[in-house]
């Protein structure tokens, strides 16, 4: 809290704000606090503050006016979009810990790393190990990502999620190896996890290959 | 939105054979919010932080005593949403699915499982 005596008795303070969440709440918060209470609003600042909270700083008597009072007021204004405005306290609170339960689960079906491991790709010669990527592509693959990658696979209609149109990594840089390795040796929602059935090496050439796919609507 | 939360509800078939697999739909009505919203300076809309994010963490279900899955989620996660997921009829027992939010606050549901011949 940021406090500034102007004069005695009159300080300047910030609120951070919630609930502005449509385009008119900002004017109807003003409007209505002026209207309730005798403050200066020195701005409501909406983007760039450091929290990442809109700020509204005011300007009041303490002498007539406390701090508690003008929340008290704030929370009982109505936002046009039907609900009330709050002074937010504290930090953020995102993500409470975890769980006793959640630990357990956790800890015996395992966890999903947040970030995808940064790897880089052994492969020197990428146009052989595209080459022998190709085989392996039409024969694990197209069932599902189709020939050209689009997805479009013969036994695709049947799945939950459609397979992702592999084409899309056509000429992205070696920072998405790591991640393309990853979702190909653990496999995800429909997708078998291929760390089981092919070798390390075989994985970078599918990657390799996977690069040189085009987007059919481009040619 | 949902404005109340409610407890979730199991809905399976009442068709259930030993050995078969099953399909298990699971609704809860949950109001999640990313926390950001548009708002107005005036003339120019910006998208600033407007009240506490709020989405379901982790959804586990369980088969009778077993864990048999988790479903991790983030706050890209839907209003109301509505989980499909298929297990396979090993044992007349209870279905228990466990809602966490990321306030770390817990709902649970469960249905029991019976065999049809």
């Amino acid at each position: 809290m940021v406090s500034q005596a102007v004069f005695a008795g009159t300080v300047e303070e910030e609120f951070k704000i919630e609930g502005l969440i449509s385009p008119a709440s900002p004017k109807a918060l003003q409007s209505a606090l002026l209207k309730k209470l005798a403050v200066k609003i020195i701005e409501l600042r909406l983007k760039k503050t450091k929290t990442g909270w809109p700020v509204l700083r005011l300007q009041f008597d303490t002498e007539t006016i406390s701090r508690e009072k003008i929340e008290k007021v704030i929370g009982e204004i109505e936002d046009p979009a039907g609900h009330k405005y709050k002074v937010h306290h504290g930090p953020l609170l995102a993500n409470a810990p975890l769980l006793d339960e959640e630990q357990q689960a956790i800890a015996i079906l395992g966890d999903t790393p947040e970030a995808f491991p940064i790897m880089k790709n052994p492969i020197t010669d990428k146009a052989a190990s595209a080459n022998r990527g190709e085989k392996l592509f039409v024969n694990n693959c197209v069932k599902c990502h189709g020939f050209t990658g689009n997805g479009y696979g013969t036994v695709a209609h049947g799945f939950t999620t459609w397979p992702r149109q592999l084409w899309a990594w056509n000429n992205t840089g070696e920072e998405t190896d790591g991640y393309l390795f990853w979702f190909i040796t653990n496999g995800r929602s429909d997708m078998p996890p291929w760390g089981l059935i092919l070798s390390e090496n075989e994985r970078w050439d599918l990657i390799n290959y996977i690069k040189t796919l085009k987007n059919p609507g481009d040619e | 939105m949902a404005k109340t939360i409610r407890d979730p509800r199991i809905r399976i078939s009442r068709r259930i054979k030993k050995d078969k697999v099953f399909k298990v739909k699971v609704k809860f009505d949950h109001p999640s919010f990313t926390g950001l919203g548009i708002v107005d300076a005036e003339t120019k809309p910006v998208f600033s932080r407007a009240i506490p994010v709020s989405f379901i963490r982790n959804m586990f279900v369980y088969y009778g005593d077993q864990l048999v899955s988790r479903f991790r989620m983030s706050s890209a996660i839907a209003d109301d949403p509505l989980f499909t997921f298929k297990l396979k009829a090993i044992q007349e027992a209870p279905i228990k699915v466990v809602f966490v939010d990321n306030q770390g606050k817990k709902w649970e549901a469960s249905k029991k499982i019976k065999f049809k011949n």
